[in-house]
């Protein structure tokens, strides 16, 4: 009994350590992810002058699955409720950025892009996505870095942190 | 004249795991976490032979003073 525990103990640690790995391997992912999906924006609204509407709907049937729900819901919600674009962009990048692990910080680019969406011309719209994606590139940069860095030591550092606890508790 | 040598595995294991973390989180160039955490271990062993160590010094002072 005392070997079953010490074996829990061991085992759930070292999922929570391959856990968080995981994490730190999905943020570039996704921010890559967010990188194309504001390209696309972009060439919908500068080439075919599509609707926002029109072009989250283009963009959530074109990209991978997290990102894609996030551009169907707000082509949705605009759709069906009147209320002003950036509430619905506000509402939905709170409640995408819960279920991903992505920092404070892309939310916050999301958000600051939302605010100028839908507000310019094409050429200033084109200058705000092209600042967004400058902003997403340095981030990416980052993400890649933490990943590289952090990413083995904390599978075994989980590993590690359960064989301790375990003997400690022997 | 040893009572218990599980003690003594169980620090072992202790000692040998701090000295990995130590070392990965050197490796990783988290020099500050490393030393906290070798604090850490060396704490939590003192703690584990304390009651020895009360023995010990219990046993030199009836040995010398012959009240203790």
């Amino acid at each position: 009994m005392k070997w079953f525990g010490a074996l829990l103990i061991v085992f759930t640690l070292t999922w929570l350590g391959y856990e968080w790995s995981k994490k730190l391997e999905q943020r570039p992912q996704l921010i890559r992810v967010l990188k194309s999906s504001l390209q696309i924006l972009e060439a919908e609204i500068v080439y075919s002058q599509a609707s926002i509407m029109e072009a989250c709907h283009n963009i959530s049937q074109q990209i991978p699955s997290p990102v894609s729900g996030f551009f169907r819901q707000v082509a949705q919600q605009l759709k069906h409720e009147p209320i002003s674009l950036y509430d619905i962009w506000d509402k939905e990048t709170d409640r995408f950025c819960h279920s991903v692990f992505l920092s404070s910080e892309e939310k916050e680019i999301m958000k600051q892009f939302g605010r100028t969406l839908g507000q310019h011309d094409i050429v200033q719209q084109q200058k705000y996505i092209q600042l967004a994606l400058t902003h997403l590139d340095r981030k990416l940069k980052e993400a890649e870095d933490m990943n590289y860095r952090y990413g083995k030591m904390v599978k075994s550092l989980g590993l590690l942190a359960g064989l301790f606890l375990a003997i400690l508790l022997l | 004249m040893i009572g218990d040598t599980s003690i003594l595995f169980q620090i072992a294991g202790i000692g040998i795991i701090v000295a990995m973390i130590h070392t990965i989180l050197k490796q990783m160039g988290k020099e500050e976490y490393a030393q906290f955490v070798s604090l850490v271990g060396f704490i939590i062993v003192l703690l584990f032979v304390l009651n020895s160590i009360s023995d010990l010094f219990q046993e030199i002072r009836s040995v010398f003073f012959y009240k203790g």
